[in-house]
């Protein structure tokens, strides 16, 4: 298949794995964007808080514009976005869980923001024009967070002991259930790999390892499988959610009588 | 509780703000323009950035005009996907062209392709950035 496509070129099974990337893609931005801002006070440094700060706002901006997409499919994003319980959310599974010290944060830059990243790069490639139309602003953004991601691991690996140790077991953690949600090696994956709307999974895992592999491995992390086991096929990720809390932020549940738009 | 009045999904109160340079805008036209794209733009280049008092067509933000039997559509970027100026900006836009009797409707076509940067930003832009203290490369 060639040419630019919108959701209406699509049939029904690939425009349901289509929406499912999206979705996938949106709900991880969004968590991601919460997990950072956990740590805009108590990161290493104010000026490091800083970076957190706008790193944030851009994640939740690349979700708006993601949810936004939804449109294309002639769906209201709002209740995706404002309505949805925990067990429904997408995101990649190592945002489950809060971060519990700086290097989880750091992971998160580092292994989850950089794999977005490569989803990314290879929507820009393809073939679905709506998200290959937005998605060079957002890798442009995303610039910077590798940067900040690649400082902090090079950082982090050469201080102390206990901070190479903890960085490494952070990013060692995060890896294998991200790049398997990254790269599904599923049949929607498939589909949308032979309709050139994504890369392949191979070729999506051989670019993070291309682009990402020696910084890892420069901080005693070896590049492992991706971590397959009971796949959710319906959702794109791992088996488990996110927690109520981060859900409830992402909702805006406190804020739902005083939306304005 | 007083609930707030709602105009374009904001609060009474952000209606009524300066932002776009409002305070500065001209009269509206008293008759249709000959060219009317070029007077759109016209319009817009009285439209500033929230933030900072530069014209958000100096700043390279619309990408392009048109329009037909009175029907205006803007193609508008952003500087960032998080803008935190989004809504000031569309209503802006559309108060500053919705204030001009030829002009029936206004449409905001929101781009992002190609990405704004910084290389947008006129050589006008650029002069009045650097009176503001403002580098750019």
């Amino acid at each position: 298949m060639s040419g630019a496509l919108n959701a209406a070129d699509l049939d029904d099974t690939l425009r349901a794995d289509l929406r499912r990337l999206i979705v996938s893609l949106a709900d991880t931005k969004r968590i991601l964007g919460i997990r950072y801002s956990d740590w805009l006070l108590g990161a290493p440094s104010i000026e490091t808080g800083i970076a957190a700060s706008g790193m944030t706002q851009d994640e939740w901006g690349h979700a708006r514009l993601l949810y936004a997409l939804l449109k294309d499919f002639d769906e209201d994003p709002g209740p995706v976005e404002h309505d949805r319980d925990p067990s429904a959310y997408a995101c990649c599974d190592a945002l489950d869980a809060p971060a519990d010290d700086w290097a989880d944060v750091v992971a998160f830059m580092a292994v989850v923001d950089n794999a977005l990243t490569i989803v990314l790069e290879g929507l820009a490639e393809g073939t679905y024009e709506p998200a290959s139309g937005r998605a060079s602003k957002m890798i442009a953004e995303e610039g910077f967070h590798g940067e900040m991601a690649a400082a902090w691991v090079r950082r982090l690996a050469a201080g102390s002991v206990e901070a190479r140790q903890r960085v490494a077991a952070a990013c060692a953690g995060v890896l294998p259930r991200t790049l398997a949600w990254m790269a599904p090696d599923d049949e929607p994956a498939r589909r949308l790999a032979e309709a050139g709307i994504l890369p392949a999974a191979e070729t999506m895992l051989a670019r993070f390892t291309e682009r990402h592999g020696a910084l890892l491995a420069g901080a005693g992390v070896d590049m492992p499988e991706p971590d397959r086991s009971d796949w959710d096929g319906a959702r794109g990720r791992g088996p488990g959610h996110p927690g109520l809390e981060a859900v409830e932020r992402a909702r805006g549940d406190r804020n739902r009588e005083l939306f304005v738009e | 509780m007083k609930i707030p009045v709602l105009d374009r999904g904001l609060p009474q109160h952000v209606s009524v703000h300066k932002s776009g340079g409002r305070d500065q805008w001209s009269a509206p036209r008293s008759e249709p323009p000959a060219d009317a794209t070029a007077a759109v733009w016209e319009c817009l280049h009285e439209v500033l950035d929230p933030e900072i008092p530069i014209s958000l067509v100096d700043l390279g933000l619309v990408y392009g005009v048109t329009v037909a039997e009175g029907a205006v559509q803007v193609d508008l970027t952003f500087t960032a996907t998080a803008c935190p100026c989004m809504e000031f900006i569309r209503e802006d836009v559309t108060d500053r062209l919705e204030q001009e009797s030829w002009i029936a409707s206004v449409e905001i076509h929101e781009v992002w392709d190609p990405p704004w940067t910084t290389e947008r930003i006129t050589d006008e832009g650029r002069t009045k950035l650097r009176s503001l203290g403002v580098g750019v490369a």
